[in-house]
C-alpha cells in the first residue's frame, strides 16, 4: 500500500519537479540526458521509451504511435518543444531518431507477426502447398515425397498424413518460421532434425518448432523480446529478425532438450517450461542479443 | 480447547473431491482447446500437444484434474501410462474428420477393452459441430456401436469447443456420474 502511494506521487509529482531541477541544474532535458549517458540499444532505447510514454506532453506521447516516414519530423517537433540546441547537441537528433525507429518498429513487427500468424494454411493456395514442399526437399533432400497426403510426413514430425491440420493457432507464421530455418540454416535445420528422431530421446520435429514459434510469439506480445531488438536491429526491427530469433530458440532447443535427457517425449511439456524460463532470464539481461552461432564458425 | 479447535474445523467447508478426468483422442480432436475451454483460457495460439497438459477445474464441489494427453500416432502407446486411478474418460471425436471415423473408433474400442479403465464411465464429446459438414452425434453413435457397451454407463454429447456449446451439458453429465464406476 505504502509502496503504491509512494508510486502515485512519485508518478504524478515528484518525478516532474525532479525533472525539471536537473534540468535547471544540467541544461539538458530528460532525453537528452538519456541518449547522451546510455550506450545505443536497450539501455538507452528503453529508457528513452519509458521518458517519452510518462512525458506530460501529447508530442513527445505521440511519437510511439507515429509511422516510419513521419518519425523524422516527430523528432523536429520534439526538439522544438523541448527547446533543444541542435549546435550544443548535434548528436542528439541523430540518436533519437534511432530510439524512434526501434520502439516504433517493435510495434508494427507485432502487427506483421500478428498477421501472420492470423493467416490460415489454405490446401488450396498453390504459394502455401509449395512452401510446404519447399520444407520437404530442404529437410529431406535424398527422399521423395509419395504423394501430397502420406505418413511421410511424420518423418520431418508432423502428426499425421496432412501438416494442414498442425498450424492451428500459428498458422502460416509455424510454416513460414520452419521453411525459413531450413532455408538459411540448412546444415543445422537437418541435424536437429537427425535429433529429433533419435529412437529415445527423440521428439516431433515440426510440431516441436510450431510450438517453439508459439513462445516466440508470446515472448513478442509480452514485450519481453524488447532489449534484445534494441540490442541487435540499428532501426526497425523485421519480419526476417523474428524469423531469425525463432532459429535461434530451435537450435537452442534442441541442444537444451538432449543435454537434459529427458525420459520421454511425455515429458515435453515440463522441459518446455524450464528452457521458456532460462529464455526470459536472459531476456532480462540489458545488454542481451539472442543470436543463433553455429559452432563451426560458418554463419 | 481441543473442542474448539474442531468446530472451527467443522465450519471450514469439507474440501472438494478430488477426480481424475482421461482426455483422449485423435490428434486434431480438439482436446486441448476443450481443456483449455474448461480452465476459461484463451483458445486462439493452440499448438499440437506435445506430451500431456494437465489442468485443475472446480465444478459443482468436485476438483477435477483434467489431463489432456496428446493424440499423435506416435505417442498413443504411452496412453496406457495414464489409465491408473482414472475415474472418468472423456473420448473426443473431430465429427467432420469423416475419414479417421473408422480410426477413432479402433482406438476408442481398445481402450474399452483395457483393464486398467474397466467399468470407467466414458463420455464421448462430438466436436466441432460448428462446422457445415460435422457428422451428428446421432449418426457416431450408430458408427461406433456405441449402444453395444454394456460395462459402463456412457454419453455422446454433441459440443463445439470452439464456442463452448454443449460443453457444459457433458460436464453436468460427468459430475453426476463421478461415483458410478461399475467395481
Amino acid at each position: 500500500m505504502l509502496g503504491y502511494i509512494w508510486h502515485y506521487v512519485y508518478s504524478s509529482f515528484l518525478r516532474h519537479w525532479l525533472k525539471w531541477l536537473i534540468r535547471q541544474v544540467t541544461g539538458q532535458c530528460e532525453l537528452q540526458r538519456i541518449c547522451s549517458t546510455y550506450k545505443p540499444g536497450a539501455p538507452r532505447t528503453s529508457r528513452a521509451e519509458h521518458s517519452l510514454r510518462s512525458s506530460k506532453s501529447k508530442v513527445l506521447r505521440e511519437a510511439l504511435e507515429s509511422n516510419r516516414d513521419k518519425l523524422e519530423q516527430r523528432v523536429e517537433e520534439i526538439i522544438k518543444v523541448k527547446n533543444i540546441k541542435p549546435q550544443k547537441d548535434p548528436l542528439f537528433k541523430g540518436s533519437l531518431h534511432v530510439c524512434l525507429l526501434q520502439i516504433t518498429g517493435y510495434s508494427s513487427l507485432c502487427v506483421s507477426v500478428e498477421d501472420l500468424r492470423k493467416k490460415v494454411f489454405d490446401s488450396e493456395d498453390q504459394d502455401h502447398e509449395a512452401m510446404l514442399f519447399n520444407l520437404w526437399g530442404l529437410l529431406m533432400p535424398t527422399v521423395k515425397l509419395e504423394s501430397r497426403m502420406t505418413k511421410q510426413w511424420g518423418d520431418i514430425g508432423f502428426q499425421g498424413d496432412d501438416p494442414k491440420t498442425d498450424f492451428r493457432g500459428m498458422g502460416m507464421l509455424g510454416l513460414i518460421n520452419l521453411v525459413f530455418f531450413s532455408e538459411n540454416y540448412t546444415e543445422e535445420a537437418r541435424q536437429v532434425l537427425s535429433h529429433a528422431n533419435h529412437p529415445k530421446l527423440g521428439y516431433s520435429y515440426a510440431i516441436v518448432g510450431i510450438n517453439l514459434t508459439e513462445m516466440a510469439y508470446s515472448l513478442l506480445r509480452s514485450g519481453a523480446l524488447k532489449s534484445h531488438f534494441y540490442n541487435t536491429v540499428e532501426g526497425t526491427p523485421e519480419l526476417q529478425h523474428f524469423h531469425q530469433l525463432y532459429c535461434y530458440l530451435a537450435y537452442e532447443f534442441d541442444k537444451f532438450w538432449l543435454a537434459e535427457e529427458p525420459e520421454s517425449i511425455m515429458h515435453f511439456n515440463q522441459y518446455r517450461e524450464k528452457f521458456h524460463d532460462k529464455i526470459k532470464t536472459l531476456l532480462q539481461e540489458p545488454d542481451v542479443g539472442l543470436r543463433l552461432t553455429v559452432q563451426s564458425g560458418k554463419k | 480447547m481441543s473442542g474448539l479447535l474442531s468446530i472451527l474445523r467443522k465450519l471450514k467447508s469439507t474440501p472438494d473431491q478430488e477426480v481424475r478426468i482421461l482426455l483422449l483422442g485423435l490428434d486434431n480432436g480438439g482436446k486441448t482447446t476443450l481443456l483449455k475451454h474448461l480452465a476459461s483460457e484463451d483458445i486462439s495460439h493452440i499448438t499440437p500437444t506435445q506430451g500431456f497438459n494437465i489442468k485443475s477445474v472446480q465444478s459443482q464441489g468436485f476438483k477435477l484434474n483434467v489431463w489432456d494427453i496428446g493424440g499423435q500416432r506416435k505417442i498413443r502407446p504411452y496412453w496406457r501410462n495414464y489409465f491408473e486411478n482414472t475415474d472418468l474418460l472423456i473420448y473426443v471425436i473431430d465429427s467432420a474428420d469423416r475419414k479417421r471415423f473408422e480410426e477413432t473408433g479402433q482406438e476408442l474400442a481398445e481402450l474399452l477393452d483395457e483393464e486398467k479403465l474397466s467399468g470407467v464411465p466414458v463420455l464421448i464429446f462430438a466436436n466441432k459441430q460448428d462446422l457445415l459438414t460435422a457428422a451428428p452425434a446421432s449418426e457416431i453413435a450408430e458408427g461406433l456401436n456405441l449402444h453395444t457397451i454394456r460395462d459402463r454407463i456412457w454419453q455422446i454429447q454433441a459440443c463445439s469447443a470452439l464456442t463452448g456449446e454443449g460443453i457444459q451439458e457433458g460436464i453436468n453429465w460427468l459430475c453426476k456420474n463421478v461415483n458410478s464406476k461399475k467395481k
